[in-house]
């Protein structure tokens, strides 16, 4: 006992490095943001150290500006915030739509040939994230090849405005996400016992039945988890909403950015990181107290 | 310990509603063709690589009866019952159940039910609610399917665990709800394949009964597979034996074991000692043969062989068909090799004069003692212990 004891008493320290780096990464910048939250803008950005709610303040509320006490609330901001979270919403559907299938398909392919399936999954990976992007920028721009095909091909006469719309960010942030998706659920149909499939078929189920009723439950652990993979990364995207949807459609991650660099406005930037962060955390845990009550709901 | 009562009223409701015509009535089971099998294989791959699972299989099934297939892992009885469940579809010939062809049907579309070898209940569900999907997915009303699932779990005695998981009960009861939720649809026909061959020894001859006595309460014709010579002989009402995708025998428990009519049939089922002796005299069906020693001795030849006279013909006779007399007069005299202590039994491995080697099983009692290595006994074959195989 004692032995066992002593050791563990030592190994600990072998997690050491790892704890430092992740509580000096994390918690040390998050720290900083709180603090800067509470703080006056300075005037050439930065921040100076004089307590101030008004960062906090404005990401709710703006101020008129001929008459600084008419208050009203910051519908640019809220219009941000909305689009962000129904955006990513959206976008973790179309990836759980698309993903279920390509997904299904690796998972009853031979073992030999599911890993390169797997492998192909991952192909998006290997390039630059900002290039990906800009690629589907070249297709579905007013003259990129899509809308030049349609016109071509006699089918439209004028180009169809894809690109700067919330349609260019959620097919750039769902193309971006997707393995995100289909990686853990095809971990999740891996395990999947086939034969409750053919016990469903037995029992009169027909394929939509054993769909529903035994393959979906059965995955539903892979969809949590890529759920939450493609969502949290999604609400905070930066890139893909800049560069497919202008500076007509922003998200929460540009509005950050926004005010961090020509807003010059930190502590706001700060506040807006903080909501994020909250909106992330709320999200997550709404989403697993629904999952587990389906659990608990399925036992009765 | 299968409660009549709940079997019985399952029985009478059955006749009751009889609007599916997936139930059995007792009168029908007595006679009539339930699974009607002609010319069926069913060939993986194709080419130079495929595989004749099942080659030309004929065969009827009476309907309340208990069939089992009995043959060696890969000899194609699995196959066949995937294919009478609809997991698979032949690759020629016909399949008929109650008399419609269902050959291209699908599985959900089959008035089957099968258990499965590690039983496949959904993990997600409780006990109850795998019993009641079949009838739920048959669109049944609500209320229906609640009293049956309640009909069910009484049958096979799992009220108690109404409410539980699958992962939350012991084998031996996963094995009941995966019959209970097999039998709640009331299929014409039950499908097990290796029901039991997950559980320990104990249990597994608690549920043979069992299965046997669900069988006789229902009615359901029940297809039965099994490696499992024993649980073959003990449960059947006939066993089809197979191997190389054929059925190489179709007969009672009886016939198999005491008619075997091929080597391997005779090697699969029970030990079996070989002979190869030859024909003196053939008359009225029986043939003689001169034992090693030059007695001669009386064997039953199968049906419609007539060998010559003086030919050689392989004879099997079953270990407990001869005992240990006084080596004067004798049938047979060998020599003792070893003497294995079974407890109920002895084997006795001998050597006859002739070379041939000869296993005799013994019943012990008390006081009679193993014969001793390299001693000379005598052997009386019993009346009707050897028969003739076709060559």
């Amino acid at each position: 006992m004692a032995e066992i004891r002593e050791t563990h008493g030592w190994k600990w320290l072998l997690c050491a490095p790892a704890l430092t780096v992740l509580v000096m990464a994390a918690s040390g910048p998050l720290l900083i943001v709180v603090i800067y939250s509470f703080l006056t803008p300075g005037n050439m950005g930065g921040v100076v150290w004089q307590f101030s709610l008004d960062g906090w303040f404005r990401v709710f509320f703006r101020r008129d500006i001929f008459e600084p006490d008419l208050v009203s609330l910051n519908d640019a901001h809220l219009a941000i915030f909305w689009r962000s979270i129904w955006l990513s919403f959206q976008t973790t559907l179309l990836c759980a739509v698309l993903g279920f299938p390509t997904a299904w398909f690796i998972a009853t392919r031979p073992p030999a040939s599911r890993t390169l399936w797997l492998f192909l999954i991952t192909i998006p990976f290997w390039t630059n994230l900002l290039i990906r992007t800009f690629a589907i920028q070249e297709l579905i721009r007013n003259n990129g090849t899509i809308n030049s095909m349609l016109i071509w091909s006699g089918l439209i006469d004028q180009p169809i405005q894809m690109l700067y719309t919330d349609f260019a960010i959620l097919l750039g942030m769902a193309y971006v996400f997707l393995p995100l998706m289909v990686l853990p659920l095809y971990a999740a149909m891996d395990k999947l016992d086939f034969r409750l499939v053919e016990a469903g078929y037995d029992l009169y189920a027909s394929r939509l039945k054993v769909l529903w009723h035994v393959i979906l439950p059965l995955v539903k652990p892979g969809f949590i988890a890529g759920s939450i993979l493609v969502f949290i990364p999604a609400i905070g995207a930066y890139v893909t909403p800049r560069v497919l949807g202008g500076g007509r459609t922003m998200m929460l991650g540009n509005l950050i950015a926004l005010q961090f660099g020509q807003g010059r406005n930190w502590p706001l930037g700060a506040a807006l990181a903080m909501l994020l962060l909250v909106i992330v955390v709320a999200a997550l845990v709404f989403y697993l107290r629904w999952a587990n009550r389906e659990e608990g709901r399925a036992n009765v | 310990m299968l409660d009549r009562g709940a079997a019985l009223r399952l029985t009478g409701q059955q006749e009751h509603n009889g609007n599916t015509g997936d139930g059995v009535s007792k009168q029908e089971a007595a006679e009539g063709v339930e699974i009607e099998i002609g010319g069926l294989s069913k060939i993986f791959g194709q080419g130079a690589a495929a595989f004749h699972a099942l080659s030309d299989i004929n065969l009827e099934i009476r309907t309340g009866e208990f069939f089992t297939l009995l043959g060696p892992s890969g000899c194609g009885k699995t196959t066949l019952l995937r294919v009478i469940a609809g997991f698979e579809q032949p690759s020629a010939g016909s399949l008929k159940i109650n008399g419609k062809e269902v050959a291209g049907l699908g599985p959900n579309a089959r008035p089957v039910n099968t258990v499965f070898q590690n039983y496949a209940l959904f993990p997600h569900m409780t006990v109850a609610q795998n019993i009641g999907f079949g009838l739920k997915m048959l669109g049944r009303p609500r209320a229906e399917v609640e009293a049956t699932t309640a009909e069910m779990l009484k049958l096979v005695k799992m009220e108690a665990m109404a409410g539980r998981k699958p992962s939350e009960i012991s084998g031996g009861q996963q094995q009941r709800v995966a019959l209970a939720r097999a039998l709640a649809p009331r299929p014409r026909v039950l499908l097990l394949d290796e029901p039991l061959s997950a559980l320990d020894l104990k249990l597994r001859k608690e549920m043979q009964s069992e299965l046997k006595r669900l069988q006789a309460e229902t009615g359901i014709t029940f297809i039965f597979v099994t490696h499992d010579q024993e649980e073959a002989l003990t449960m059947s009402d006939r066993i089809a034996v197979m191997s190389a995708g054929r059925i190489l025998q179709l007969g009672s428990p009886h016939e198999i074991y005491h008619a075997p009519s091929e080597r391997f049939v005779a090697d699969f089922i029970g030990d079996t000692n070989f002979m190869d002796l030859p024909v003196s005299a053939v008359e009225d069906g029986r043939a003689r043969v001169t034992l090693p020693g030059g007695q001669e001795a009386e064997a039953r030849l199968p049906e419609g062989m007539l060998p010559v006279l003086g030919e050689t013909v392989t004879l099997v006779i079953r270990p407990e068909q001869a005992r240990l007399v006084e080596p004067a007069g004798a049938d047979l005299v060998a020599e003792v090799e070893s003497a294995v202590f079974f407890g109920t039994d002895t084997h006795i491995h001998l050597r006859l004069h002739d070379g041939q080697g000869f296993v005799l099983r013994r019943q012990n009692t008390a006081e009679t003692p193993d014969p001793a290595p390299g001693s000379v006994v005598g052997l009386q074959l019993s009346p009707g212990a050897l028969r003739v195989l076709r060559s």
